[in-house]
């Protein structure tokens, strides 16, 4: 086991059930760990010893928050925090939160945490920020195994990154709902709703609405542009729209009563399967991809039945991915 | 005598040759507790300065009374603890406020102090309008350089135009307000950024006080009249002294154009001036004495910008506090230049200068495009809220530092020609610095327990409620303010009274997409550092940059935050007033690598056991590094806590001092 992660004192079982019991340095020690290169081999012994732990661990709901740079998306959470810390007393919450790195240097300033104060000593909420570290599609590449792992300890996870346009709809792979941040709209930005985006997210939030007129206006400007797309798409329901203001505290405690009450969870073996696609294709490229769609094709099926692996399930993530790499090197190595 | 009229000298109405007056020497005191205070004000007075300029401390000024457990550390550290009326009259025995001219550095709470000088004053049967002198109560420049704000910028200015309001009718010498962009220098400002933002919220102020309307046009005129300014002067003396000039012809246009003022003398642009203090060094600090003369130049050479009060800073003030030997020998230099020069007797000696002339135009330009700017943008106020002027100061603070680092910038003594022989000055038995006796703030104490004991609880409670509800309805809450006041309301119970109507504001910090202009071997060698890193952790080092305490001087920490960035460091940084509780809860919680902390106020003692403390709490063993204004004599002490290294203002090498964070931070045992 992964001995190095602990003090020499502490066993990697002790540092699991501690992380699991919402010990806040032992998380963030096997945070830093899952955002590690090369990490498969972490990660296989940590979710099995989750497993082993506690079998019938919890599965938190995970929220994406995404939207312009400026929309206040940080002031938001932070007063959805406050909410929270009192409406929903015994529950617990973990926000992830992304910030863009530097082109030259790699480095980045996270700042987000400003926007979040606790009362000390609190363990009920967890804030993690994340660099970027240049990847498209508003996403680090290990957030979705820390999402999974938060999951496990926090009732809710919470997502939160910057981005405008199409890059941010990753975020919503990885998440249960998400959610589109707005300022109030002006009316150039009807074409920008039509790009695309606003297919995505499964809610709307128009912040900033300190100002009554402007937040109707927009809301019905953005009501009836979604029910264009309804057109479009005819059975699915109208998402959604909240109006919210962090100055006049409006607004948020129906988003916080939404969340909090939100029925269900997306399928997770199709979430895994996303995301085990978008490592294939950052890994192995269209290579990875063309055997991919082999294997899941009949003519693939076949002659996997004759490897002593078995097919892909799409249940556990690092067994998939352990799998898949083994069939790449057969693959080049006959 | 022949009436023969010299243009040379300046004469009164029978042409006998007659100087001008000096302006008001000041210097800027205050520290311990009231009764020292007290005694100092008393001894500086009889030395032969003019006014008082008081200096509050840090409790005080961010609306703490001083047994709130984060004003404990601060306590009497960098001026003087004013709880209550008690502390009033502590603080002026045996001073007549009626023939004094005082001036409060004081902004958040500027409103709770005036106050409690008018309750004084009629304590003590002194008429109000013979009150004179001055609340700096600029809440910009908190939230751009200071960080001793407390509410956020729309409530600010509505109690700064309360203020005018009662103060225009009720104490007319009062200037109830003073624009001041002396931090905003001290924050890197160039001189078109000082020109710019300080006259940009002299017309965000007189805007929100045309808007109320609440004086006739007349009353109007005399108010904009009240308005003061309160200057930085740096050691380009020449574009300093323009940069004055530059503002007083602007001052005078904007109050023609703008406000349509016809009074003359209502146009004229007042101001005070303290001289720069970021200049001056640890290294070879006697060098700062030069600077500082130097430096009041620019500001009392030319009869047309010579300012009307004047505090210099001491020679020792980048070491610690000044003793007051230190101050002595400051205001020793005021009463050389303005009793021994013939520096009064002319009129204006640059007049008709080609060079003068042109370099105030040139600033004027830019200043007035910069000026329109921020108007198009909505206004100071807008520019601070979306980031906009902070950003702006933070690269300019990136560029200079940038400089000095590539010794483009020469500073004598820092960068070049740094060998020298130790200073003679230093080497008394109290190794040159002032230290306040920890013990001091036991009397403070004493006093707030006493006054809270003594006085009507009910009619405390009572005045309390009656200026929260006077602040929901937005009535004018000065009447109220002195009403607490009297009740014997502390400076915390006042502040949290707001607090609960208000709130508290959290503005920019102003680092993000910032950059500095370093690309020397250097850089080099410290990305080489933390790529290894990188390559050995498998992930980049990380760096929380804490600036814990009251003290809202947050350049360093701004600095540190964007050459960590620049190194190739996650840097979280969260801006200014956290708790070490809060500090180590975003290190734990990041798993950072390393925690530097920023203190300038002279509270690290207290603050790295806080620190300490908590990282305990977590069993949390991560590396924590100081810089600040920290005497030699403290380190030792530092180390043993835990401290594993100090900077302080001779490190400006900013990559040797990533180079030393990375290197402690490499030899880590690996936990991850």
């Amino acid at each position: 086991m992964p001995k190095s992660l602990t003090d020499s004192t502490e066993t990697f079982s002790q540092l699991v059930s501690e992380a699991l019991l919402g010990e806040k340095f032992p998380i963030a020690k096997i945070i830093s760990k899952i955002e590690t290169e090369n990490n498969l081999g972490f990660r296989e012994s940590l979710f099995k010893e989750i497993q082993s732990q506690k079998p019938n661990v919890k599965e938190g709901l995970t929220i994406g928050i995404t939207g312009t740079p400026g929309a206040g998306k940080s002031s938001l959470l932070g007063e959805l925090c406050r909410l929270f810390l009192s409406f929903a007393p015994d529950k617990k919450m973990a926000i992830v939160a992304i910030d863009p790195s530097s082109n030259v240097s790699g480095g980045s300033i996270l700042g987000d945490r400003t926007r979040v104060t606790l009362p000390r000593r609190d363990t009920r909420i967890y804030f993690r920020s994340q660099p970027s570290q240049l990847e498209l599609g508003g996403l680090n590449p290990y957030t979705y195994h820390v999402l999974r792992f938060l999951r496990k300890i926090f009732d809710y996870v919470f997502i939160e990154t910057v981005g405008i346009g199409q890059n941010e709809i990753s975020v919503s792979l990885v998440s249960d709902i998400s959610f589109l941040v707005m300022q109030p709209l002006g009316g150039d930005q009807v074409q920008f709703m039509k790009s695309g985006i606003m297919e995505v997210p499964e809610a709307f939030i128009i912040n900033k609405c300190d100002e009554e007129s402007l937040a109707n206006s927009s809301y019905y400007m953005l009501q009836s542009t979604l029910e264009f797309i309804k057109d479009i798409l005819p059975d699915q329901s109208l998402p959604p729209i909240f109006k919210t203001s962090v100055v006049k505290k409006k607004g948020i405690e129906d988003l916080l009563s939404y969340i909090l009450n939100y029925p269900t969870r997306k399928d997770k073996n199709v979430e895994t399967k996303t995301q085990l696609m978008s490592w294939i294709r950052s890994e192995y490229g269209r290579f990875g991809i063309k055997i991919w769609e082999d294997l899941e094709s009949n003519s693939w099926n076949q002659a996997v039945r004759l490897n002593p692996l078995g097919g892909i399930q799409k249940l556990n993530y690092e067994e998939e991915e352990t799998k898949f790499v083994s069939l790449i090197q057969k693959k080049l190595l006959p | 005598m022949s009436a023969e009229k010299k243009e040379y000298l300046l004469v009164d109405e029978n042409g006998q040759g007659k100087p001008d007056k000096p302006w008001i020497f000041r210097t800027y005191a205050g520290h311990t507790n009231a009764k020292a205070s007290n005694e100092l004000y008393r001894k500086n007075l009889s030395k032969g300065q003019t006014g008082l300029s008081i200096a509050f401390d840090l409790p005080t000024q961010c609306g703490y009374s001083s047994d709130h457990e984060v004003s404990r550390p601060e306590i009497g550290k960098v001026g003087v603890p004013i709880n209550s009326l008690e502390d009033f009259r502590i603080l002026f025995d045996q001073i007549p406020i009626e023939e004094m001219n005082t001036s409060m550095t004081i902004n958040g709470t500027s409103m709770w102090l005036l106050s409690l000088y008018v309750a004084l004053a009629e304590e003590r049967g002194v008429p109000l309008e013979k009150l004179n002198g001055t609340t700096q109560n600029d809440l910009i420049k908190e939230y751009l350089a200071r960080g001793t704000y407390i509410y956020p910028p729309k409530d600010s200015m509505k109690i700064i135009v309360d203020m005018y309001e009662y103060c225009l009718h009720n104490i007319p010498k009062w200037n109830p307000s003073n624009i001041c962009s002396y931090h905003l220098q001290e924050a890197g400002a160039t001189p078109v950024q000082e020109l710019s933002f300080a006259l940009a919220t002299a017309i965000a102020v007189l805007d929100a006080i045309r808007e109320r309307n609440c004086f006739t046009a007349e009353e109007f005129e005399q108010c904009v009249g009240r308005i003061s300014f309160f200057v930085n002067a740096g050691i380009r003396f020449v574009e300093e002294m323009c940069k004055m000039r530059a503002f007083t012809e602007m001052w005078e246009e904007i109050t023609k154009e703008r406000y349509g003022v016809k009074t003359a003398k209502y146009r004229v642009f007042r101001y005070g001036v303290q001289v720069n203090s970021l200049g001056l060094t640890e290294e070879q600090p006697e060098n700062n004495a030069w600077r500082i003369l130097i430096e009041s130049l620019g500001v009392t050479l030319s009869r047309n910008a010579r300012c009307r009060a004047l505090q210099l800073p001491a020679w020792n003030e980048a070491l610690s506090l000044p003793r007051p030997w230190d101050q002595q020998w400051s205001l020793r230099l005021q009463q050389v230049l303005a009793y021994e020069t013939d520096l009064l007797e002319y009129p204006d000696i640059f007049e008709g200068s080609k060079v003068i002339e042109s370099k105030v135009k040139a600033l004027k330009e830019e200043a007035k495009l910069e000026i329109q700017k921020i108007i198009d943008m909505g206004g100071a106020l807008v520019a601070i809220e979306n980031g906009y002027m902070k950003s702006q100061l933070v690269k300019s603070q990136t560029e200079r530092l940038s400089k000095i680092n590539s010794n483009e910038l020469v500073i004598v003594g820092k960068n070049k020609w740094t060998d020298g022989i130790k200073s003679p000055l230093m080497t008394d038995s109290d190794g040159g610095i002032f230290k306040v006796d920890p013990k001091s703030a036991e009397q403070t104490l004493g006093v707030l327990a006493e006054v809270k004991g003594r006085r009507n609880a009910e009619v405390a409670k009572k005045s309390l409620e009656e200026l929260k509800q006077a602040a929901k309805d937005g009535k004018n809450l000065m009447p109220y303010s002195i009403a607490c006041a009297k009740a014997l309301v502390t400076t915390g119970e006042w502040a949290d009274a707001l607090r609960e109507i208000y709130g508290e504001y959290n503005p920019p910090t102003g680092v993000d997409g910032q950059k500095l202009f370093l690309s020397d071997d250097k850089v080099s060698t410290v990305r080489g550092k933390v790529e290894a890193f990188t390559k050995a952790r498998g992930h980049r080092p990380k760096i929380v940059v804490g600036k814990p305490g009251l003290d809202g001087h947050s350049n360093g920490a701004e600095m540190i935050a964007v050459s960590a960035k620049h190194s190739g460091f996650d840097v979280i940084y969260s801006g200014i007033r956290l708790s070490p509780e809060e500090i180590v809860q975003s290190a734990v919680e990041e798993n950072a690598n390393v925690i530097g902390l920023s203190i300038l106020s002279g509270s690290h003692k207290e603050i790295a056991k806080q620190l300490f403390d908590e990282l305990a709490h977590y069993k949390a063993n991560i590396p924590v590094v100081i810089g600040g204004i920290i005497p030699e004599s403290d380190f030792e002490e530092l180390k043993k806590m835990g401290i594993r290294e100090i900077f302080t203002p001779k490190d400006y090498d900013l990559m040797s001092i990533m180079n030393k964070i990375i290197d402690i931070i490499s030899v880590e045992p690996v936990l991850v």
